[in-house]
């Protein structure tokens, strides 16, 4: 076994560049912290089980596994399979709820 | 700062939709994954077997409709949910509480028409009101003597459906035992 002896230099560790966090992963970060990401998923989970929406994704999945036989199926086929419906059949009163919900978050996070 | 609260607002807006929005990819990969799961493992048990089932359906309602199958009264051959067959005619045998006879089940309602009808031998007397039903029913055979049994039949049959006759068939207080 030939030893690398050719090895590119190790790369420098590049030190986070120092720039100021986005807003976003701010606020995400808060979100994780306080426990709140975990529960309007949670919330949001429900809702979509609730009105039937997981019920139509896995109407979805099972169709496209049928067709493409299930030793075939990739975790990302089904993801696109259901991305395009799913995003667009989401209630408007679920969607409203949830934004509610991220809105007074933020408000209160005093961002 | 101008106007505060409208960037705010929108800046709020934009981010409340960002992060609605990554919610909700984050539970399609969950709902993805566990289909996936589900696939991979087999656990839907309906998965290929639908057609196979609708298929499967659809040929048993044919052969129930089809009357040429089951029903036969000689088709022994007739299998039911459980997977037995049974005789078309019960092949049990027991003792008639009427005259004492070993009789088959399934012959049993004939044989009782036959051994009660013929302990009514007020029937076949000339009285009143069974002159009346004989007058109406009797097919020509002789009343005095014992009608061969499906005449008889007939009489007992319909007569059953009355209650004249039905009362009469012990005012004589002797039942002929066959």
């Amino acid at each position: 076994m030939r030893p690398s002896i050719n090895r590119p230099p190790t790369p420098e560790a590049e030190e986070d560049q120092e720039k100021e966090p986005t807003l976003q992963e701010i606020i995400n970060i808060k979100l994780i912290e306080s426990g709140e990401k975990e529960r309007l998923k949670e919330l949001l989970r429900e809702r979509l089980t609730e009105c039937g929406w997981r019920d139509e994704m896995k109407a979805l999945c099972r169709a496209f596994t049928r067709k493409k036989g299930r030793n075939n199926v990739t975790v990302d086929d089904l993801v696109h399979v259901i991305t395009p419906k799913g995003r667009a059949s989401v209630p408007d009163s679920v969607k409203a709820e949830l934004l509610q919900r991220i809105r007074t978050f933020l408000v209160s996070a005093a961002l | 700062m101008s106007a505060p609260n409208d960037d705010n607002a929108s800046a709020h807006s934009q981010l409340s939709s960002h992060f609605f929005a990554g919610l909700l990819d984050s539970i399609i990969v969950d709902v993805a994954s566990e289909c996936h799961r589900i696939a991979r493992l087999g656990l839907d048990r309906n998965l290929e077997e639908e057609e196979e089932e609708l298929r499967l359906s659809a040929q048993a309602r044919v052969t129930v409709s089809d009357p040429s199958n089951s029903g036969e009264a000689n088709n022994k051959h007739v299998v039911d949910i459980f997977g037995q067959t049974h005789p078309a005619i019960a092949n049990e045998i027991f003792e008639c509480m009427n005259c004492g006879q070993s009789i088959m089940a399934g012959r049993f309602a004939p044989h009782l028409e036959k051994c009660m009808g013929k302990g009514r031998k007020a029937r076949l007397k000339s009285t009143r009101s069974s002159k009346a039903v004989q007058n109406r029913y009797s097919q020509g055979s002789p009343i005095s003597t014992y009608s061969p049994y499906s005449n008889s039949n007939n009489m007992y049959r319909i007569a059953n459906g009355t209650s004249g006759p039905t009362g009469e068939e012990y005012a004589d207080g002797t039942l002929e035992e066959k």
